[in-house]
């Protein structure tokens, strides 16, 4: 079953993204494809026999927010972590079918896959700052992909990134304490911060607010919209409404068993938000998300 | 094998909100019926029953806007569903108008007693009637049934309607020569308007259920098909 998916609109690609080329990119500077920021070509993710998803096929624009939504086990994480080669850290891990950055596809063998997390960064579901002061937590990422300004650069840096992640008059007094001290919503914003710090030009975000109060998560929504103009994000999430409120589209996925029992994940639609949550095009959509759902 | 409802009780909820709503309507087309009645015979009792009527209408329409409003709060639902909250939104000012206007033809009753009236005035104003009641039975039966092709039928049915309405002050002018036969048919002019924006609302409702079944915003052409709002120049 091929899900080849497709939005008019994301041939048009929005201007002011910076071109991006992976090491080992011979063709630095270009944007080969131009069409999304992020292509996936009837990508496939196993662990070990087990077929996670199947047959994806998703074009992500350039600075939108994407949301990924589905029941539990339709392999929207799984999905997430192929974009950044974050499944790569699974030893039974295979991905199969491309995915396409900028034109170039991720998984190729010259490619560095810390290069690829360094470009397309990821906030995780549990706010997980390190064990260090809050200065420290942007600084420490920086320099461990590579930044190698002065103490004035560096500093300009991590105001920069905290300014960027909306957490700068917070901390900004308080810069030497421990990022730990922080709040939930606000350790999340300074994950935020840290991802930002790195320069990356995709943030994929996995469920980012479902550790958070309500006012935590609208703080980390406002601040996705503010970040979209910059970066291009996509986002896990259970809550169906926060999808509604923060993506430009939304994939919806599902899950099949085969007659063997697996269960594996497969795109139903990837629909403009606004149509998807008014009149999905699926019937299965539509089931899901008015909780007719088997 | 049905599939399961993880969300039975808000569509349960929903339900019930459409149920009511259909009451709405169903009261206001008898309304139409005695409202009417009351016009052409000058029977005031009637005409005041009909003001009665509504009253209750409007405390209905009330509790619905209330009871709306906290499903939204609760639920926040989505897809068609949405849409369906849209639509019972909607259709809750509609109908609480159609009551309205019910109540405008019973005033003019009041208006009108002991005045000279014109036979062939009060035939065509019969004649409104029992062409509007029909299509608010249609319309209903379309939202019921989700019937497309039926809801489609609104605009054919509402032209001569129209057509009566728009003829009406000719006839007026033909009892001009007597001043108060005359007051009697200018006021009878407000009552064939109000009949006309009530075959008006009939039809709004069953774009209303277009909307519902097709998802897409638009108004209906004279054949029952969908105009794009773009191409509405008046």
């Amino acid at each position: 079953m091929t899900n080849e998916i497709s939005i008019d609109d994301t041939m048009t690609e929005k201007t002011g993204t910076s071109e991006r080329a992976l090491p080992g990119d011979s063709s630095e500077g270009s944007s080969p494809t131009g069409t999304g920021v992020i292509e996936t070509r009837a990508m496939s993710v196993f662990y070990g026999n087990f077929q996670a998803v199947a047959d994806i096929s998703l074009n992500f624009t350039p600075n939108e927010i994407s949301a990924l939504i589905g029941p539990s086990g339709c392999g929207k994480s799984t999905v997430l972590r192929s974009l950044n080669r974050m499944n790569d850290l699974i030893p039974t891990a295979r991905t199969e079918g491309e995915v396409m950055y900028h034109g170039e596809n991720i998984y190729a063998e010259h490619v560095d896959p810390v290069e690829v997390r360094r470009t397309i960064g990821m906030v995780f579901q549990k706010p997980n700052p390190f064990p260090k002061s809050i200065f420290d937590n942007i600084a420490w990422g920086a320099k461990i992909n590579g930044f190698k300004g002065s103490k004035t650069e560096m500093a300009d840096l991590v105001e920069e990134a905290l300014r960027g992640a909306a957490l700068w008059d917070e901390v900004k007094d308080k810069l030497t304490e421990s990022g730990l001290s922080l709040s939930g919503g606000q350790q999340q914003r300074l994950c935020i911060a840290r991802a930002i710090a790195t320069k990356p030009d995709v943030i994929l975000m996995d469920e980012p607010c479902s550790a958070l109060d309500p006012i935590a998560t609208l703080r980390i929504e406002e601040l996705m919209l503010d970040l979209k103009e910059n970066y291009s994000i996509i986002i896990v999430t259970h809550n169906m409404q926060q999808a509604a409120r923060v993506s430009d589209k939304t994939a919806f996925f599902n899950v099949k068993m085969s007659d063997e029992g697996m269960r594996t994940g497969y795109l139903v639609e990837f629909s403009k938000t606004d149509q998807l949550f008014t009149s999905p095009r699926e019937k299965d959509t539509e089931d899901y998300i008015t909780g007719r759902f088997g | 094998m049905s599939t399961p409802d993880h969300n039975e009780k808000f569509h349960e909820e929903l339900d019930l909100l459409e149920q009511r709503l259909l009451a709405i309507v169903d009261t206001a087309e008898g309304m139409v019926e005695r409202a009417v009645r009351s016009v052409v015979t000058g029977d005031i009792d009637l005409a005041k029953g009909v003001i009665e009527n509504d009253n209750a209408i409007d405390r209905e329409y009330f509790q619905i806007h209330q009871d709306w409003t906290t499903l939204m709060a609760r639920y926040q639902p989505l897809g068609p569903d949405l849409r369906r909250m849209a639509v019972l939104l909607h259709l809750n000012i509609t109908f609480e108008r159609m009551g309205d206007q019910c109540v405008n033809i019973a005033k003019i009753t009041q208006f009108n007693e002991g005045l000279p009236s014109s036979d062939r005035i009060c035939e065509l104003i019969q004649e409104m009637g029992d062409l509007v009641r029909p299509m608010i039975r249609t319309a209903i039966e379309a939202f019921v049934r989700k019937d497309l092709d039926e809801a489609r039928l609104l605009p054919a049915m509402d032209q001569p309607v129209d057509r009566i309405n728009a003829n009406m002050y000719r006839e007026a002018v033909e009892v001009a020569d007597n001043k108060n036969t005359l007051e009697w048919a200018t006021k009878m002019l407000m009552v064939a308007r109000a009949l006309e924006r009530i075959g008006d609302q009939a039809v709004d409702f069953a774009e209303q259920t277009a909307y519902l079944i097709t998802g897409e915003r638009s108004s209906f052409d004279e054949a029952g098909l969908v105009k794009s709002p773009n191409d509405d120049t008046g």
